[in-house]
């Protein structure tokens, strides 16, 4: 059969960055095509060509077996191709309905806007979505996230759409509403819909999808009917590498508890974690995203405060409130969004670098900027930074590079436990398994680390031990004998999860 | 099924209260304002009184639908007093220098349709904040008005001129002005699909641009309806008195915004009603002659403006809270 | 960073060596040490806000309200001194913390209800005025004792009292916003909110300082603004606002927040300074200087955006 969308031969580059290389990929009528890669594998730049947001630099794009040219985000959803984004584009204070027809909506014979149809028709689309919950008068703004992405599907079914691609759909979704979404995409499927369904979770790639398409930097690795996978081929095929060589962990001494958390809670997100941090171990944090790991960081970390529970530093119940009583208190953290959260994008380096121990760089209240430049290059050399100097711009870094630095902003405090959480997303293998190397060396010098990721093979290769995180509370704890892809996978992912004790795998 | 019809058969007097639950409290408090105020003195029902209320801060509605617009846009103009000042003394002079009489109605209106829209243009197309664009303009046409007319009292302008002085049944024309820009506007911004582009724009400019929108364009297209507006109003303030004082109105900026605000309209952009606004309006005209007739000094009105726009924006930024961490559930 | 500031307070430099030289030339009066110094008189209180207000720019903020302390203030002090009784330096000093309170009062507004700088220092301009207003009832103090005017009219070692003031400030503000912890918490907290409170900035303290020197600086430029001109008035200091942000956004600090200096700020306040005096040696009334003040800083934030999306780009 035809093909919906048909792309052949997709190249693209930023600014002499090769993202996309000769990416042939299709989407059939009635069918689930999943779309995995590891972060900067090119996922989210094919999927803006055919949104229409990028122009590919060489190949060609066929809508029905017809060649077009997407001049613009409106010419592709004219073609019948939707998007539902990661981060939704909705209107807060409009209504559900207004949402769903905002640049398309009715008219009467006047030209002024039909509410009423409007309103009949938003109604018509939730139903058939499974949604008869969702109000269509009420304001976007005051809806779950679940409910919210209901209302972005519901949209792009209003526009005729042949073809969905969804990025990321489950990336902030609780476990009841994964699986409803899951339905829901089964039902569009049924009617003939292509999804393009992009995730990184296997489990769900594997209850869904009909066909699988593997990206890996920036070049397609292979595309497969899913009966013919299994997951230990689909991340081989996503990494490159059998995954025991991708991770250099040394074996260490496991020292004393460093940091200890007792029935530690952050309101109904983060629900009574306890767990124990050791010298000289990493402690993996495995789950779906939306399990509240990294709340759980921020709560340790003091921008969300605990509201019940305690936290034990060297045996010491201490209160932390703030992010500079962590950092006094020798805990660093290493944040998931490190554009924004983890950089100063448009200053220097040095002044990245020394942003977490400003005092001990200053006299007198004044900042010694030799003592500050000697830190930089330091922190250069010692970790590796590919910089023109202490004085670069970090915008201008690469993605590991940049890691780099904010692993030596807080590697300048001295820290005695570590947080990091998705340590390498987003960049490439090879600094990959320098960061990893890095972390190696860190924890057999003493250092505890908490890591938190979202990609199983580097979750089972570094830990010492691995904690399993569902909804907010622990579900699961395995050795690192016991750690096996499939025993934490299912961890992770059933609804009832394994017994809380060691040994126990589900 | 059942239950799909449940909810959407949700009274449409229940959804109307929803929707405009801020213009209800806003009218609410006119009424307490007329019985409490009438109480005390009664004077202050009056019919004279309630003319000069309702017909003398009329241009002051007026303006204040545009400044909704822009507000709503995700906007602010701080130079619609000087404007006005500006737009009257256009008017003025061209009365006296013996124009036709529909020319000294329509440029006014037209320049400030013009040096909104580059307003708008500079905010939208160069990227340059509106606090900062319009901070400048409001000092550009205050000084020029000033440098070129001295402050002049422009007088003798032809009787036929004075366009709020006229009177239909008795009302005066001013009031229909209000009213009748108030229903047009409140319609077209529910009804046209550039109306509800503005709140697009301004709830949401990324999620506008992926829609289809223009938020550029936009921009542009809410500035000069604002100018329009701001003709109009200067066309009301002008023929009020049989002279023209050309200075710039005090507080008047600062009256229009507030009248916005109040009104519903939340200074974060994407939402109000210009119904709101004029109401508003009209709650300040009553609260300054109110401040007479209870004998308290006008010197305090100013005082009061801050801390209504205070209050109203943390009642505001309280209910968005309120909102998100319902979203959360 | 500093590349892009070196180049915009070297144009700024150049500008106003050539400013200075066209004046000059216009007017025999100009380049005089006593019109110089008065100019510097005249300066000064617009001077000492825009130090204040380049630390709130810096810090992505804005504050509409300081032309409003300033009427405050300057209100206070009669009030206290003639009404009150209190001893005129004890009135000067509670005029000076009232200022503070009321930066205070803006930054809790802004870090504890999360109010964005725009609408609450728009909200405070209003009630602030609006106070002065009230408490004065639009009745003006005046009789002030001799050595007052010290303050604002009188000279140490042959240069205006204000000016040594200014001066000593401006070298206060130019170390703690180039050099300290303080300024580099301001210039990330400009640049990066969310990265600074990751770090361990105090992001929300350093907000609340900013506005609450603004308040001081505010007050103090009350006190000699009354000094100078021998009376106060509810309406003193409108349009403050307008003057000082003209400056500092001449000076080269981005409007969007992170960057900036004292330096350029001094700069584009000589520049503004020097192009008033010109106006006013042509003739030119202070309606009209507005005016110039008006399209400069429209004109310098167009040609800021646009050198910076080359810079970025």
């Amino acid at each position: 059969m035809t093909s919906l969308v048909e792309l052949r031969g997709i190249s693209k580059s930023f600014a002499s960055v090769r993202v996309l290389q000769d990416i042939s990929f299709d989407v059939r009528a009635g069918e689930v095509h999943a779309l995995l890669g590891e972060n900067g594998a090119g996922k989210s730049t094919l999927i803006k060509i055919m949104a229409g947001v990028h122009r590919a630099d060489e190949g060609e794009i066929r809508v029905n077996g017809e060649l077009v040219h997407f001049a613009s985000p409106r010419a592709s959803a004219a073609s019948g191709i939707a998007v539902v984004h990661q981060e939704l584009l909705l209107f807060p204070d409009l209504s559900v309905a207004e949402n769903i027809f905002m640049g398309h909506a009715p008219r009467t014979g006047w030209g002024a806007l039909d509410w009423p149809q409007m309103r009949e028709r938003a109604r018509d689309l939730l139903d058939r979505l499974q949604s008869h919950h969702i109000d269509v008068d009420a304001h976007v703004g005051s809806l779950s996230v679940a409910n919210r992405q209901r209302v972005e599907i519901a949209r792009a079914l209003s526009q005729d759409a042949r073809v969905l691609i969804m990025d990321e759909p489950t990336a902030s979704l609780v476990e009841e509403d994964v699986q409803q979404l899951l339905s829901i995409v089964r039902l569009l499927r049924d009617k003939g819909v292509g999804i393009v369904y992009v995730s990184h979770k296997l489990p769900e790639v594997f209850a869904l999808a009909d066909r699988v398409t593997v990206l890996r930097d920036g070049a397609l690795v292979g595309t497969a009917p899913i009966g013919e996978l299994d997951e230990r081929r689909l991340v081989s095929m996503m990494v490159g590498r059998p995954i025991d060589q991708l991770f250099p962990k040394q074996a260490t001494k496991i020292g004393a508890p460093l940091l200890e958390l007792r029935s530690l809670s952050f309101n109904s997100v983060v629900r009574d974690i306890s767990l124990t941090l050791h010298a000289g171990e990493i402690l993996g944090i495995a789950g779906l995203i939306g399990s509240g790991r990294t709340e759980l960081a921020l709560t340790v970390f003091g921008i969300t405060p605990a509201t019940s529970g305690q936290i034990l530093i060297d045996n010491q119940a201490m209160r932390i409130d703030s992010p500079q009583q962590a950092r006094d208190l020798g805990i660093a953290y290493v944040p998931e969004d490190r554009g924004l959260q983890g950089l100063v994008r448009p200053q220097s380096i040095a002044e990245n670098i020394s942003l977490t121990v400003l005092k001990s760089l200053a006299t007198g209240g004044l900042i010694d900027h030799r003592k500050e430049e000697t830190l930089a290059r330091e922190s250069i050399a010692k970790f590796g930074v590919r910089a023109r100097g202490p004085r670069q711009i970090v915008q201008q870094l690469s993605g590991g590079n940049q890691q780099k630095v904010v692993l030596a902003k807080w590697l300048a405090t001295e820290p005695r436990i570590l947080i990091m959480d998705e340590p390498t997303r987003g960049i490439d293998v090879g600094a990959k398994s320098e960061i990893h190397a890095l972390m190696s060396a860190l924890a057999a010098r003493g250092l505890g680390i908490l890591m938190i990721s979202s990609e199983l093979p580097e979750v089972l290769g570094m830990s010492d031990r691995v904690l399993v995180m569902k909804n907010g509370t622990l579900v699961g704890e395995f050795d690192r004998a016991q750690a096996t892809a499939e025993a934490v996978g299912a961890a992770m992912t059933l609804a009832n999860a394994a017994a809380n004790s060691s040994g126990e795998a589900a | 099924m059942a239950i799909a019809g449940a909810i959407n058969r949700r009274s449409a007097a229940s959804r109307l209260v929803e929707a405009y639950g801020q213009e209800f409290v806003v009218l609410g408090a006119i009424i307490a304002l007329f019985m409490i105020v009438g109480a005390v003195n009664p004077r202050f029902l009056n019919d004279n009184n309630l003319v000069n209320i309702f017909s003398g801060n009329a241009y002051i509605a007026v303006a204040a639908i545009g400044m909704s617009l822009v507000i709503i846009s995700g906007h602010i103009d701080v130079s619609v007093g000087s404007l006005i000042g500006v737009l009257a003394t256009i008017a003025g002079t061209l009365a006296v220098q013996g124009y036709p009489i529909w020319v000294a109605w329509t440029v006014p209106v037209l320049v400030g349709i013009v040096i909104n829209a580059l307003v708008g243009a500079l905010i939208a197309y160069f990227r340059i904040p509106s606090i900062v664009v319009t901070l400048g303009m409001l000092s550009i046409l205050k000084g020029g008005l000033i440098s070129v007319t001295g402050g002049t009292w422009i007088t003798n302008m032809p009787p036929e001129f004075f366009i709020a002085q006229a009177r239909l049944f008795g009302i005066p024309a001013p009031v229909y002005f209000m009213v009748v820009l108030t229903i047009l506007m409140a319609l077209w911004m529910r009804y046209a699909s550039l109306g509800r582009a503005i709140y697009a724009v301004g709830g949401n400019p990324e999620a506008a641009r992926a829609a289809g929108l223009y938020p550029e364009r936009t921009c542009v297209l809410a500035f000069a309806m604002h100018g329009f507006f701001a003709g109009i109003a200067a066309l009301l303030f002008a023929t009020q008195l049989q002279v023209i004082q050309s200075t710039v109105p005090p507080n008047l900026e600062l009256t229009v915004i507030t009248a916005a605000v109040i009104g519903g309209v939340s200074i974060l952009g994407g939402t109000g009603t210009v119904i709101g606004s004029t109401l508003a309006a009209i709650l300040f005209a009553c609260i300054s002659s109110a401040l007479v007739f209870l004998n308290v000094s006008a010197y305090w009105l100013r005082a009061v403006l801050g801390l209504l726009i205070l209050a109203t924006v943390l009642a505001d930024m309280a209910r968005r809270r309120r909102h998100r961490a319902a979203g959360r559930l | 960073m500093s590349r892009y500031l070196l180049r915009h307070e070297a144009i700024l430099a150049v500008l106003l060596v050539l400013a200075l030289a066209v004046l000059a030339m216009q007017s025999d009066r100009f380049f005089t040490l006593d019109n110089l110094l008065n100019q510097g008189r005249l300066m000064a209180e617009v001077g000492l806000v825009a130090l204040a207000m380049t630390f709130v720019i810096v810090s992505a903020g804005i504050d509409l309200s300081v032309g409003s302390i300033l009427g405050l203030v300057a209100i206070l002090l009669g009030v206290f001194w003639q009404k009150l009784g209190l001893p005129l330096p004890v009135a000067m000093g509670l005029g000076v913390v009232v200022g503070g309170v009321a930066g205070l009062v803006n930054g809790i507004i802004i870090t504890r209800f999360r109010v964005p700088p725009l609408i609450a220092t728009l909200a405070t301009l209003a009630l602030y005025r609006g106070l002065a207003e009230g408490i004065s009832q639009a009745r003006s103090v005046r009789g002030y004792p001799e050595w007052f005017f010290v303050l604002g009219q009188g000279e140490v070692l042959g240069v205006p009292t204000q000016l040594w003031i200014f001066l000593a400030c401006a070298v206060i503000a130019a170390i703690v916003l180039g050099m300290s912890t303080f300024g580099r918490a301001t210039y990330v907290t400009g640049a990066n909110a969310v990265a600074a409170r990751f770090s361990g900035i105090p992001v929300d303290r350093t907000i609340l300082l900013i506005y609450m020197a603004s308040g001081l600086i505010s007050g103090l430029a009350a006190i000699i603004f009354v000094s100078r001109v021998s009376t106060t008035r509810s309406d003193m200091g409108t349009g403050l606002e307008l003057d000082v942000i003209t400056a500092v956004v001449l000076g080269g600090t981005s409007i969007f927040g992170g960057r900036g200096t004292i330096i350029g700020t001094l700069l584009g306040l000589i520049l503004m300074q020097a192009l008033k005096n010109g106006l006013a040696l042509a003739g030119v009334k202070g309606d009209g200087t507005i005016v110039v003040i008006g399209l400069i800083l429209i004109a310098t934030i167009i040609i800021s955006n646009l050198v910076r999306r080359d810079a970025d780009g």
